[in-house]
């Protein structure tokens, strides 16, 4: 292996990104630094006086944190089973598999500004027609207006639009299973079940870490969801940090502060990521 | 036993299809209703429950004075940024991949799977805060408002996600078939392009969707970054969002702004039932 | 003889047919101005003609389409039309043409020529516009004296009127002014059915008509729809609510804190009391109600669901479109009062009725300061405020352009364009009693307005939702205050607040 070779692989994109990066981030943390405001746009120095703030005043973000990683996590798992599910069933025998397929992948096709305005008029409880079925029963869950569902319906909507990355990646990384072991697996007489557990899965670990990583990291990002649906509402039981962010960032113009909401969010994440990736790793390439 | 197992296959699949289809209904539906039909009750059947008009399609092509968007341009600014930026960031986010899982990188503490990280972590930051340091660096290069500056914005938010999808799938392209074809006389970069290539399509498909479908579905940056020469689809639509939400214009844009993902997704479909990786060990 | 009636009869058609041709030249090419002709003035249609802007272009940033996105257009096009200019403009929804404008400006650039915004955003915006030049100025003798501080800081203009919004009551005819339902109401509860005098009587009749059908559509009709989802307005709904409660005219110098000593007065027994109401409403909006925003709330009682609304024209406006099925059903009223107000010198209760009118921010636009386009800019603007234009606009309900003129307060505006003539007497009776009150409250103008607003919408939301008492929640709301005057600095607030604080007590 040549010293040069693996460089030129791996260096245009490196430069690309870090070249454009570089600015924004280091500005970004500079902004933190600063008192940043809608009527102080300097980048004044106040030192870390944003970070004690952040740690000292600000429990919303703390609580906003909460719940994001609970909304998150639940998402993700979610997406992750269903999404596995789906694609191991239309994987082999199934009638209509490319009509199911290309089916499954549509939802994370659509522009979550503008479908979320569509799901906003879809659990309108007054006109929209998921209480108007429901109402045939009697149920007139407040979809939106009442803090647990509020919740359920933001799950509902993330659910329905990313299970499709899971779906697509959980599918081709089935497609591109060695038929090796499965072979072996038939000859030993394996039940599907059997074959699913000490087969596939083991086979597919690698790729569900990366796919539940990349979901955590995207997952963590929900606004328009979360904006469109609820505003952080009832009160504030759906308000996540990307959310609380945003209102400090582009509403309040607490440009200074929201540089030190995201940067600390950031070093959160980047925490918590690597110790999630590794415990799964742990858990799901055990032999 | 089997059958049972089945039967639940076809349940579950057949319910999953129904949540799925179940918005773009109500969205096609919705879409062809008015104020009236709108607010009194949900309405289902046209002709049958409320009067359809195509005021909710027709919005989506007239001028501003007439009380519409015109989304034929920013219907293409879309498409041609969303496929340039897709483009550039496979190829250089497939090479660095590349690299990534054949050879070891080793800087001080810093290793391949840090490096890796180091290119997924660039998502993890909330757009907000990158409004303004981006804006500024566009506006010191003189590229805001412009199609390259938004494909140089995109570029950095998907190469990432290219080189996250491909570093998975060249990890389970064997070894062996590179150390053969650098047997056989290639130097790294044939091995790279005659052999290990071609087997990692389907990889090379799905992160190519992903940096589409990322990159289409974008409203932010577009926000932030276009005034009045450049025009991507997700903000010119969102220009019907007034102080009544037209639930019908906003529905027909939906279904226009996913269309050509569909078109996408069949495309999609077709390659990696094609592009099945096992037996290609020659 | 003869002579005489042919002398005069040609003179008589000689004049007509020059007034006539006159105003159909140029209501011949531009169609929305059929009503009246073009009107005479600096900015009319026969002056913007004389102008040459072959060559340049003009770029605006606008609301979303149709409230004021679609005149803004539509003038844009005559202005291209009459001048040679090219004009672009981009649309953008409500609740972010802040950022659309901050960010470009805070980085030092402006690449929009003018910038549609709220006109609460005037303390935050104004050393990036440029100030209106007072020939503009002088010809706008027939914007009303609110309307002219409201677009001012200070007695300098920077932001050109095209729009003036408040808060009003609005409530169904066909229920409060009916005589069956008036008796059902006395006998039932022993009072009287009629225009909601106080927020306590309000609530009363909104319980009563909340969840039957009274209006015999098959549908059960609920009590009032209100702005509660917490996003970019709800704050405004709030200070309806309270401002009766809070506004006394007898201790001036301050509503949202005491100007001397800075202190937040959101938390005092009058806001308490009026969030205290809200919380009740809570039981009589529609289901889903308590996430209402603006568009629910006009889809709600501009579609027949409610018996009462306030807060912005637009539910009104949608509810008297002509295939509405409650045209002419909707009747406008003053916001209802309190039957006391919290006097904070005394620390008690003022007790008899006052009231204290809303007046919301509506819909501003500026100049930008480094615009190299100031001229053409500043023509357009005046264009699009012209009596023709102005006339024509208000009649238009989607386009958003509410009245701020003098002669705006015309009932004939809107019996022109099919309104039912009591309606339209009321309304306008209405929107004309606010200008002349004199305990108004107007919007909170300092810096730092969107947090101060932000963590009002905040409480009040906790509050709504059942997370806390109204008192708890505006304490919280009181203390975010303090120390978001910390971080501003107290100095800097009082000094934009003593300039609201001479309108609120009528000295500007």
């Amino acid at each position: 292996m040549n010293f040069k070779h693996k460089y030129v692989f791996l260096l245009p994109g490196l430069i690309v990104l870090i070249g454009i990066l570089i600015f924004p981030v280091i500005f970004t943390v500079r902004l933190s630094l600063s008192g940043w405001n809608s009527f102080n746009p300097e980048l004044d120095f106040v030192g870390i006086k944003n970070y004690i703030r952040l740690f000292t005043e600000d429990p919303r973000f703390w609580q906003s944190f909460f719940r994001l990683s609970f909304l998150a996590v639940t998402t993700v798992f979610l997406q992750y089973v269903i999404g596995f599910a789906l694609a191991h069933m239309v994987w082999k025998d199934i009638k209509f598999k490319r009509f199911f397929r290309v089916l499954f992948l549509i939802p994370m096709m659509t522009t979550p500004v503008i479908m979320t305005v569509i799901w906003r008029t879809f659990f309108h409880e007054s006109l929209g027609p998921l209480n108007d079925f429901l109402g045939l029963f009697g149920l007139q869950p407040q979809w939106l207006s009442s803090p647990g569902l509020a919740k359920v319906s933001i799950i509902v909507v993330e659910v329905w639009q990313w299970t499709s990355f899971m779906f697509l990646l959980m599918l081709a990384g089935l497609l591109s299973l060695p038929k090796e072991p499965f072979l072996a697996a038939a000859i030993d007489g394996a039940s599907p079940f059997k074959k699913f557990i000490y087969v596939t899965f083991p086979l597919m670990a690698p790729i569900s870490i990366g796919a539940i990583i990349i979901r955590l990291i995207e997952a963590s990002k929900i606004m328009d969801t979360v904006f469109v649906l609820t505003s952080g509402g009832p009160g504030t039981s759906t308000e996540t940090s990307s959310f609380y962010i945003f209102i400090k960032g582009l509403r309040e113009f607490q440009m200074g502060y929201a540089a030190t909401m995201s940067f600390t969010y950031l070093i959160i994440m980047i925490i918590s990521l690597t110790i999630i990736a590794k415990v799964l790793t742990k858990v799901l390439m055990r032999e | 036993m089997a059958k049972i197992y089945t039967f639940l296959k076809y349940l579950f699949v057949i319910l999953w299809a129904c949540f799925v289809i179940a918005p773009f209904l109500w969205a096609i539906s919705t879409s062809f209703k008015d104020f009236n039909s709108v607010t009194s009750g949900a309405t289902y059947i046209p002709w049958l429950q409320f009067e359809p008009t195509l005021d909710g399609w027709s919005v989506l092509f007239k001028p501003g004075s007439q009380g519409g968007i015109n989304i034929v341009g920013p219907y293409f600014n879309s498409i041609f940024v969303t496929l340039t930026a897709s483009i550039i960031s496979i190829a250089l986010g497939t090479l660095a991949a590349y690299a990534l899982s054949r050879y070891t990188f080793k800087a001080g503490i810093v290793q391949n799977n840090d490096i890796t990280f180091f290119f997924i972590s660039q998502r993890i930051m909330p757009p907000v805060v990158l409004s303004i340091p981006f804006f500024l660096f566009l506006s010191t290069l003189g590229l805001l408002d412009s199609l390259a500056g938004l494909i140089m914005v995109y570029i950095v938010l998907l190469m990432p996600i290219a080189v996250w999808i491909m570093v998975d799938f060249f990890n389970r392209v064997p070894k062996e078939i590179d150390e053969t074809a650098l047997i056989d006389g290639c130097n790294p970069f044939q091995a790279f392009f005659k052999v290990v290539l071609p087997n990692s399509i389907p990889g090379m498909i799905v992160a190519g969707l992903f940096c589409i479908i990322f990159g289409w579905i974008d409203f932010f940056f577009a926000f932030i970054l276009t005034f009045t020469n450049v025009q991507l689809l997700p903000v010119k639509i969102v220009a019907l969002n007034s102080s009544i939400t037209p639930w019908w214009s906003l529905s027909a844009a939906a279904l226009v702004s996913v269309a050509p993902l569909i078109i996408v997704a069949f495309v999609v479909e077709r390659y990696l039932s094609k592009g099945n990786l096992s037996g290609a060990l020659k | 003889m003869k002579l005489k009636t042919l002398v005069s009869t040609l003179v008589s058609v000689f004049l007509i047919g020059s007034q006539v041709a006159y105003a159909d030249k140029w209501s011949d090419q531009f169609p929305h101005i059929a009503g009246t002709g073009d009107v005479p003035g600096m900015c009319s249609y026969e002056e913007t003609s004389k102008k040459d802007y072959s060559g340049r272009t003009l770029t605006i940033n606008t609301h979303a389409i149709p409230v004021m996105g679609e005149p803004t257009a539509l003038h844009a096009e005559q202005f291209e039309k009459l001048t040679g200019a090219k004009v672009e403009v981009t649309h953008t929804p409500a609740g972010d043409l802040y950022s659309k404008a901050m960010v470009p400006f805070q980085a030092g650039q402006a690449p929009y020529d003018i910038v549609f915004g709220f006109s609460n955003f005037i303390n935050e915006w104004k050393r990036y516009l440029a100030p209106v030049p007072q020939k503009y100025v002088d010809q706008m003798d027939g914007v009303s004296a609110s309307h002219m501080a409201i677009a001012s800081w200070d007695g300098v203009m920077y932001q050109y009127p095209v729009d003036g919004d408040r808060h009003y009551l609005k409530y169904r005819k066909d229920v409060i002014d009916n005589p069956e339902m008036q008796a059902k109401y006395k006998a039932d509860t022993g009072k009287e059915l009629r225009v909601p005098q106080t927020w306590k009587e309000y609530g009363e009749m909104a319980a009563y008509f909340n969840g039957w059908d009274w209006d015999g559509d098959g549908e059960p009709e609920y009590g009032s729809a209100e702005v509660m989802k917490k996003d970019d307005l709800m704050y405004a709904a709030f200070y309806s609510r309270s401002a009766a409660y809070s506004k006394n005219p007898s201790t001036p110098g301050g509503f949202f804190f005491d100007l001397d000593t800075m202190e937040p007065l959101i938390n005092n027994p009058g806001f308490v009391e009026a969030l205290g109401d809200w919380v009740e409403a809570v039981k009589y909006v529609p289901p889903g109600g308590i996430n209402f925003g603006l568009g629910d709330e006009i889809a709600s009682f501009g579609g027949g669901q409610t018996l009462f609304s306030f807060s912005w024209d637009d539910a009104f406006v949608a509810a008297m479109q002509d295939d509405s099925p409650i045209k002419d059903q909707v009747g406008a009223a003053q916001l209802p009062g309190a039957d006391h107000v919290w006097n904070r010198e005394t620390n008690s209760w003022d007790e008899g009725f006052n009231q204290a009118p809303y007046f919301v921010w509506g819909w501003a636009v500026g100049v930008a300061e480094k615009s190299k386009n100031q001229d053409m800019a500043f023509d357009y603007l005046c264009f699009f405020a012209n009596g023709a234009n102005h006339q024509a606009d208000i009649g238009i309900g989607r386009f958003g352009v509410n009245p701020f003129m003098e002669e705006d307060f015309k009932a004939d505006v809107w019996t022109a364009i099919g309104w039912d003539k009591g309606v339209a007497e009321e309304y306008v009776k209405t929107l004309a009693d606010m200008e002349d009150s004199k305990n108004r409250v107007f919007p909170l103008r300092v810096p730092g307005t969107f947090q101060f607003n932000s963590a009002l919408a905040t409480g009040a939301a906790k509050a709504l939702a059942g997370q806390l008492s109204p008192q708890e929640a505006l304490d919280e709301v009181a203390t975010e205050w303090k120390a978001i005057l910390e971080r501003v600095g107290a100095d800097n607030v009082r000094e934009a607040y003593a300039v609201g604080v001479k309108m609120e007590d009528n000295q500007l």
